[in-house]
């Protein structure tokens, strides 16, 4: 058990419970075992012996976002992510994996993508390209390699983002590659449903696939799978994610980008603002735009609030996720910007499919999508 | 134990969602953040008045004990079951029923939290002052219920001047209305500020109207450091009796601006004694010039650097060291005790050395933080509970911290309340026959004593 190395942290909660003025779950769902606090004085008591772990633990630690914003506001500085983790995996081996966790997890086990689908076809966004060169993108070598991570891969909803940003990726002339069926999931899926010993293997081949095609740098569009690499993968390999990358090519003049005239707001994922530490790179993108106006949430930056779909939320309680997803929408609205952009393909899902499903009229966009915009090209 | 056709009862008052008493809810409603925990018999979240009322008469009938809890930010101990029973919780009623503009109040359900109604009465240009550290996160009812204070203090004074009326439920059943939304009243008994500060112990506070002030257009922070406490000390009893009343007047000692600095926060020069941090509020005009005026007051008595914000960007980098300082002095110890004594504002540089003393004669470990404009003090004592001899220790401090600041004509709480932190303190402050009066009315208002048993009383 690897509790007891992270009791320190429960002692240094002081139970203020300030972690509630912006932990998204608890102003939903109200009682206090929902809250930060709550869920760390949940773990203090299993620690000692007091709670046993029941199925009501495992759902009470399945609604939490795993956003960090809890991490921002805790005084004491808590170390709160590791103990909802380690907690989950505490969960997992002992009383098995969470039921709605279980089908997601299975299929990255057995194929190695969260949708279940075959591996092989973990390119098929490929199809709709109008134009695509003879390589199709999966060279012997390449200097980058774009780790397009399994949502943009499998859902059609947002299979626009690796679409788009291939074509400026080559546009810009870089030797890049993608993996194809030999990119496997990040493994981050696992960390979020307690079984993070299982990523071992996927590690190892991502890990050796890169290598394979003698890159140096690895992008991600998807922030998850870049906090994972950055986190978890032993590598002296360069990440970047597709904003860095691509404010890097703005910056050398590689991408000349034309004027749109439009008023935007800018969405911070979770995993690349608060948890990563990338703010600017995407603003900068968006400066870079000529005639854009940029207008900021009332909540930005590290005090950005979830979208809703992040910590496996949207496999473990549905409706939970689309309130938070519901409230982030009313942020938006509120700036009265017409679109809203954002830099990760579950952002984008979350909030496309909440509006959708409201009848909103607001468009949803990930930067790379108004940034192949901004050079020109049509998008297909 | 409560009977099982009790609590069938009670959910369906409330309805089975509403009614908590698995192990795990119990537990998460065993603590606030002051230390000792006490397990509740049952957890019922209320959606009404009504509700409110059924549950009260159920009880008292049964004499089953109920705490009133908001978001449990308390350091008193105020909203943990001391004596079992039933944890009343106010998640579900957290509206603001109303703001209204012409009459200058809002009305509002004990859930609400501070901030929330502070961001919404901003939208009207307008002001609820009280601004406890836990604001993000702390109800009105809890506020009304423990009158609290804040840094705002020093100009706007605390919640209960801000509480023009109530509806309570008591203990009975039967629910009263004090006061109303007129400025003025002084029909009988003023049992609005009564149940101010009260801590649950009288009635179920249900609904509050609060008064609201025109939101004040521009205000100047500035930050000042003195190599001698003394002299920091003595800039505040200054800017006080210069007729500027500063919207916050902030001290924070060398122990705690040491601890931010390694915490990761702001760096101070080495020679920092103290950092007072100064706010003043009103017309862009009047704020300007008196902004000037501190920053000359300070100069004059020997800070060593003063910094004036010019934008609302640089404010908040000069609020950050204050905002820090708490985590930063939790972070250092597994325990910190919040002290909350409080002096007339002239005594504050002898209440300051009494502390430092104390510390010395105690081997404790003690920084102050001091809302300093009106003399309330936080001394922040880092323990560990573990250590029975250290314990024991800080319990002596204390004991003569208390002493010293009633001796000085203060208070042995400013602002943070009694409840089990400082029940053994209550006689050293009150006669025991003003203890009886108390007595008294609580046993007009809660004869069989079923709220919050275990408090001061």
């Amino acid at each position: 058990m690897i509790l007891h190395e992270i009791s320190d942290g429960f002692d240094q909660c002081i139970k203020c419970g300030l972690c509630q003025a912006t932990c998204p779950v608890c102003k939903e769902l109200l009682l206090e075992k929902y809250t930060p606090r709550g869920k760390v004085q949940l773990a203090r008591y299993y620690g000692k012996g007091e709670l046993a772990l029941s199925d009501q633990f495992r759902d009470i630690f399945s609604k939490c976002l795993l956003c960090g914003s809890c991490s921002v506001t805790c005084p004491s500085g808590v170390d709160l992510k590791t103990i909802f983790l380690e907690m989950r995996r505490e969960i997992a081996e002992k009383r098995g994996l969470h039921p709605s966790m279980k089908e997601a997890v299975i299929a990255v086990y057995e194929q190695r993508n969260i949708s279940g689908e075959d591996n092989r076809e973990r390119a098929e966004w490929r199809e709709s390209l109008k134009s695509i060169p003879d390589h199709l993108y999966e060279k012997d070598e390449a200097q980058v390699a774009y780790f397009v991570g399994c949502v943009a891969s499998f859902f059609p909803m947002v299979q626009v983002i690796p679409q788009t940003l291939v074509q400026i990726l080559e546009r810009a002339k870089v030797d890049f590659s993608i993996l194809g069926g030999e990119e496997w999931c990040c493994g981050f899926p696992l960390l979020g449903a307690g079984v993070p010993e299982r990523m071992k293997e996927l590690i190892e081949h991502n890990l050796e696939k890169v290598h394979a095609l003698g890159a140096r740098d690895v992008v991600f569009s998807c922030p998850s799978c870049y906090r994972t690499w950055k986190e978890y993968y032993a590598s002296d390999l360069n990440l970047f994610h597709s904003t860095q990358f691509l404010e890097k090519l703005i910056t050398e003049g590689i991408l000349p980008l034309r004027e749109m005239k439009m008023t935007v707001t800018y969405h911070d994922p979770c995993d690349l603002g608060r948890n990563s530490g990338v703010f600017e790179a995407p603003r900068r993108i968006l400066r870079a735009i000529p005639g854009l106006t940029l207008v900021e949430l009332e909540n930005n930056r590290a005090k950005s609030i979830c979208c809703g779909g992040g910590g496996n939320v949207e496999m473990a309680d549905p409706n939970l996720s689309a309130a938070i997803a519901q409230k982030k929408l009313e942020e938006v609205r509120a700036t009265g910007a017409e679109v809203v952009v954002t830099s990760c393909q579950q952002c984008v899902r979350t909030m496309k499919g909440r509006a959708r499903r409201q009848k909103m009229d607001l468009r949803v966009m990930d930067v790379t999508e108004l940034v192949l915009q901004a050079m020109g090209v049509p998008s297909d | 134990m409560i009977a099982n056709p009790v609590v069938e009862e009670l959910r369906s008052i409330v309805g089975p969602d509403w009614v908590l008493d698995t192990p795990e809810d119990l537990a998460t409603y065993s603590y606030d953040a002051f230390l000792p925990e006490f397990k509740p018999d049952v957890v019922v979240v209320p959606s009404s008045t009504e509700e409110i009322s059924r549950i009260m008469r159920l009880a008292n009938g049964e004499g089953i004990p109920v705490t009133p809890r908001g978001a449990g930010t308390n350091i008193c101990g105020g909203s943990v079951a001391k004596e079992g029973g039933l944890i009343m919780a106010f998640h579900r009623m957290n509206r603001i029923l109303e703001i209204d503009v012409e009459n200058r109040c809002a009305v509002v359900q004990p859930g609400v939290v501070n901030a929330d109604l502070q961001k919404t009465a901003a939208r009207y240009g307008l002001l609820y002052p009280p601004d406890p550290a836990s604001m993000f996160v702390s109800t009105i009812g809890g506020n009304v219920a423990l009158n609290a204070g804040g840094p705002r203090g020093v100009k706007y004074g605390v919640t209960k001047d801000y509480l023009l009326g109530l509806q309570i439920v008591l203990p009975s059943g039967d629910v009263i209305r004090t006061g109303g939304k007129t400025m003025k009243n002084v029909t009988g008994y003023d049992l609005t500020r009564l149940m101010c500060g009260s801590e649950g112990t009288l009635g179920i506070i249900t609904e509050i109207i609060v008064k609201l002030l025109p939101l004040p257009p521009a205000k100047a922070t500035l930050q000042a450091i003195f190599t001698d406490l003394d002299d920091a000390a003595n800039t505040v009893s200054a800017i006080v009796g210069s007729g500027i009343v500063p919207t916050t007047l902030e001290l924070i000692d060398k122990v705690v601006l040491n601890v931010i600095g390694n915490y990761g926060g702001a760096h101070f020069r080495k020679d920092a004694e103290a950092l007072l941090l100064i706010e003043v509020d009103g017309e862009a005009a009047l704020v300007q010039s008196q902004g000037e005026r501190i920053e000359k007051f300070c100069k004059e008595r020997g800070a060593v650097e003063v910094e004036r914000a010019g934008t609302p960007e640089e404010a908040e980098k000069l609020w950050q060291a204050r905002r820090t300082a708490f985590g930063a002095v939790a972070s250092l110890r597994p325990n910190c005790i919040v002290e909350d004594a409080t002096v007339p504002v002239k005594r504050l540089p002898e209440m300051i050395r009494k502390i430092v003393e104390l510390a010395e004669k105690y081997r404790l470990e003690i920084g102050v933080l001091a809302h300093a404009g009106d003399g309330n003090l936080h001394p922040l004592i880092m323990t560990d509970l573990r250590d029975k001899d250290e314990m024991g220790r800080i319990d002596r401090a204390m004991q003569e911290m208390v002493d010293a600041a009633i001796a000085m004509g203060g208070t042995l709480s400013g602002e943070h309340g009694i409840g089990i932190a400082k029940k053994r303190f209550m006689k050293m402050e009150v006669s025991e026959s003003a203890l009886e009066i108390m007595r008294g009315i609580k046993r007009v208002f809660d004869p069989n004593n079923i709220l919050n048993p275990g408090s001061f009383l």
